[in-house]
């Protein structure tokens, strides 16, 4: 019996032009949870995918128990106890829970093939019960949470009985609370013996949880270690191959007049009582648990969910934007959460898109001026220093981090005042990240104001110079750069009801 | 990490250049005319072609706009019932004593407005499909033409008005130049102008062309009404070849048109396709339906035929996806 659950040696995989995974080992401990960690594209997903029997490696060996096992497909993968739970929750929403969990392995009687709905409901049940979920099994799964949802992802990797789970970023698009409630779940299914892989950009996730850390990059095996042998500055350093000196560059900037103010800004059933003012050259920050109301908020300032009391105030004139468009000439950005479905158009090449929303400036009277179209799209790719060849190349063949860069420039094309940016790095690798910190705290300096909405402390305290806290569709606190800490934030963000109603 | 050089001049790939799907169009129109040309000898004929075309181009001004709405991810199933509608409203109007050239107008007017109550439909109530709208309005298009003729034919046209239909300027037939005129028309709207670009861009990603500054309803509603205002020119054409409407012209024009448009490249999910495609289509089934007729080859055969042809068409950029895809997984 080998000491390891699983081990992979000397791993290989290509795909055409490209080498995805490079002599890559691994090892997973039983009962270990352990953290696998790197920047876009260092091989993580085709790693995974290695693991579950998606992709075939061209070399190199796995090991279940110190059994050489291969795997022919997905299936193969699955009887031997595998599963991973992916960023992306891969879901039916208009499906129950129970439906959901057992997709692919239902309970069926015997002989007259008829579905066991009663057994599985009662075994989704308790399976959610174990998992410390209080959602009825027969929810439709797409009126959950994302959080609810993902822990409808690890029963369904329970009741395939899986002895080592992959999550692959699965505290992305999570909130604090939601992501401690993740930790806690994580933790009991490594006490009842499974073994775990955590894939994720946050550091705080893998101090949180993984006993080890193994880093990739560029889809080369770059080293493991204990979690607690290894500085957070090695780390990093392991990750991205050179120092990162200041994760948040954040530059003093002039301040300057007012710029925006919003006035008892309310929507009903979204927000309420909402009122703040941005200066020039002024980072603010909107943070908040998600579903606190941030995006509704800056998507009511940009025209695309129109808000219907109060107003808003751009240099002193009041401004009724009926949709983005207006919003832009007026010189109000805004860069969406969601840069796949709501930034990009993924089948084009990146000039196409970072011109899109300007494409009326590049043309004479609606006839296209191609020519000056590519110089622009050129000179701003260049400028937020996408990692591409030409300006041809499509949006879906970059990573996360220079697709977000793409958004970002897409922003610049116009001629703007106010730039709101929802969730910038959002899934973005460190060297992405602190490359749209820097973009930010450059367009700060530029006397741009920037609204910055976020989720993460650190980001949050290191890059604004004023701090607006929401929750529950109100602002509850606006700090100063000095007086916020992680500390003051949370107990703006999570206060309960009753206290709230208190003040 | 330094700042790179991005290239933003193409450079021109004779494979991929001719990987097109323009050219396999043309490979299928050369073996249609090398066929048809073996099968009767008064096939190549100059003349005889291009009066062939007088015979099939009339539904083809539908094509232009539809590409459009196929571009938007949309489809428009209402354009027959458009074409007939306003082919009856203007035989009743002239025939009650209005001037041929007014009803002529009117009869434009009435496409347009039809094309123009499928876009706003279809923009104000998000949770309707184009395909239920136009449904809809195809089934009402045509009730509305059956009650203002009931189940007779108007016409007794003046003369002059059939030189739509069957005049020639300088030898060529007047309705090839005025397709060529709208071609060009349409081809550079969709290729050249914002309003293409935009186009495509929502056929795409329509949420990330709101977020982008598009007036995306705008252009929707823009797109339909000329699917009507075509519809309305398909119907001055068809009326005028024929001499004289009724209720039921031009039925089933609006599968005939999506087959082209599809056959052409472009793509019912949106966001594909090009405007020579299209056209070079309308040439391959039309001088296909010539050909077969000139060998007396019934007319259920050529429908066989197309609807192969649109399978394949369809298929065969899914096949070329899979090949790719294999080569990747091996």
């Amino acid at each position: 019996m080998s000491q390891y659950v699983l081990e992979l040696k000397g791993i290989t995989k290509t795909f055409p032009g490209v080498k995805a995974l490079n002599n890559v080992h691994f090892q997973l401990g039983p009962g270990e949870i352990h953290a696998l960690m790197g920047e876009n594209g260092a091989g993580k997903s085709t790693f995974i995918k290695v693991i579950t029997g998606v992709h075939a490696p061209d070399e190199g060996e796995i090991f279940l128990n110190g059994q050489k096992v291969e795997f022919k497909n997905p299936k193969d993968a699955q009887k031997m106890g595998i599963a991973a739970i992916y960023q992306h929750v891969t879901c039916y929403p208009d499906l129950s829970v129970t439906e959901n969990i057992f997709m692919g392995h239902e309970k069926i009687q015997k002989g007259t093939k008829r579905i066991l709905w009663k057994e599985m409901h009662a075994e989704a049940k308790e399976l959610l019960d174990q998992l410390g979920a209080n959602f009825d099994p027969k929810t439709l799964m797409g009126a959950l949470s994302v959080a609810q949802q993902q822990i409808v992802e690890i029963a369904k990797a329970l009741s395939t009985n899986a002895k080592i789970i992959i999550m692959d970023e699965p505290t992305a698009a999570l909130t604090k609370r939601e992501s401690e409630e993740l930790y806690r779940i994580t933790e009991q299914l490594r006490d009842r013996g499974a073994s775990i892989i955590f894939i994720s950009h946050r550091f705080e996730d893998m101090y949180r949880l993984a006993s080890r850390v193994t880093v990739f990059r560029d889809a080369k095996y770059i080293g493991s270690w204990g979690v607690r042998e290894i500085s957070n500055e090695d780390l990093i350093v392991a990750m991205v191959g050179r120092e990162i000196t200041q994760l948040f560059p954040k530059k003093p900037a002039r301040v300057g007049e007012e710029l925006l103010r919003v006035d008892k800004l309310g929507k009903t059933g979204y927000f309420e009582d909402i009122s703040f003012s941005l200066r020039k050259g002024e980072i603010l920050g909107l943070t908040g648990l998600v579903g606190a109301g941030r995006t509704e908020v800056c998507q009511s300032i940009f025209g695309i969910l129109p808000h219907d009391k109060g107003s808003v105030y751009l240099e002193g004139k009041e401004i009724k934007v009926k949709g983005p468009l207006e919003a832009m000439e007026l010189g109000i950005g805004y860069l969406p959460e969601d840069r796949q479905k709501q930034g990009l158009v993924l089948e084009w090449g990146i000039g196409k898109n970072i011109t899109l929303p300007a494409i009326g400036k590049y043309s004479k009277k609606g006839w296209l001026n191609e020519k000056e179209e590519a110089e622009v799209a050129k000179s701003l790719s260049e400028k937020v220093n996408v990692k591409a060849n030409s300006i041809f190349d499509l949006a879906s063949s970059l990573s996360g981090g220079n697709q977000q860069k793409v958004v970002v420039a897409k922003l610049l094309t116009a001629d703007l005042k106010v730039i709101i940016l929802d969730e910038p790095t959002k899934g973005v690798d460190v060297g992405a990240k602190s490359a749209i910190h820097e973009i930010m705290s450059d367009l700060a300096c530029q006397g741009y104001g920037v609204i910055m909405v976020s989720s993460e402390m650190p980001e949050v305290l290191g890059m604004c110079d004023r701090i607006a806290v929401m929750r529950e569709g109100r602002i509850t606190a606006i700090l100063n750069r000095d007086e916020a800490t992680q500390e003051t934030i949370l107990e703006a963000a999570m206060a309960s009801k009753a206290e709230a109603a208190a003040v | 990490m330094n700042a790179r050089n991005i290239v933003a001049k193409k450079e021109f790939n004779w494979k991929s250049f001719f990987l097109q799907w323009e050219w396999l169009l043309v490979c299928i129109f050369i073996l249609i005319n090398v066929i048809n040309t073996s099968l009767s000898p008064y096939y190549l004929d100059p003349k005889r072609l291009l009066d062939a075309t007088m015979t099939f181009l009339d539904k083809a001004f539908i094509v232009f706009p539809m590409v459009f709405i196929l571009i938007l991810g949309d489809i428009d199933i209402s354009v027959s019932s458009t074409v007939a509608l306003s082919a009856v409203v203007m035989a009743v109007s002239y025939n009650s004593g209005v001037p041929m050239e007014i009803a002529m107008v009117i009869c434009l007017l009435v496409g347009t407005i039809c094309g123009l109550i499928n876009g706003l439909l279809i923009v104000k109530f998000k949770e309707l499909s184009a395909v239920i709208v136009t449904l809809s309005t195809m089934i009402i298009y045509r009730g509305i033409a059956y009650i203002i003729l009931e189940d007779q034919a108007s016409g007794k046209f003046p003369a002059w008005y059939k030189f739509l239909g069957w005049g020639y300027v300088g030898g060529v037939p007047f309705i090839l130049i005025a397709f060529a005129i709208f071609a060009a028309i349409f081809g550079l709207l969709l290729h050249k102008t914002t309003f293409g670009r935009r186009a495509y861009a929502m056929g795409n990603n329509i949420t990330a062309s709101r977020f982008s500054g598009i007036q995306v309803d705008k252009i929707k509603v823009i797109i339909f009404t000329l699917a009507g205002t075509m519809s309305a020119v398909t119907a001055l054409f068809l009326t005028s070849r024929m001499g004289s409407t009724r209720p039921n012209v031009a039925s089933g024009y609006e599968l005939d048109v999506i087959a082209m448009a599809v056959l052409g490249g472009i793509s019912t999910s949106g966001g594909k396709g090009r405007m020579l495609g299209a056209i070079i289509s309308v040439f391959l089934i039309g001088l296909l339906r010539y050909g077969l007729g000139l060998k007396n080859i019934p007319a259920q055969v050529l429908l066989i035929i197309i609807g192969l042809l649109l399978i394949f068409a369809v298929m065969i950029p899914n096949l070329k996806f899979n090949i790719g895809k294999t080569r990747k997984a091996q």
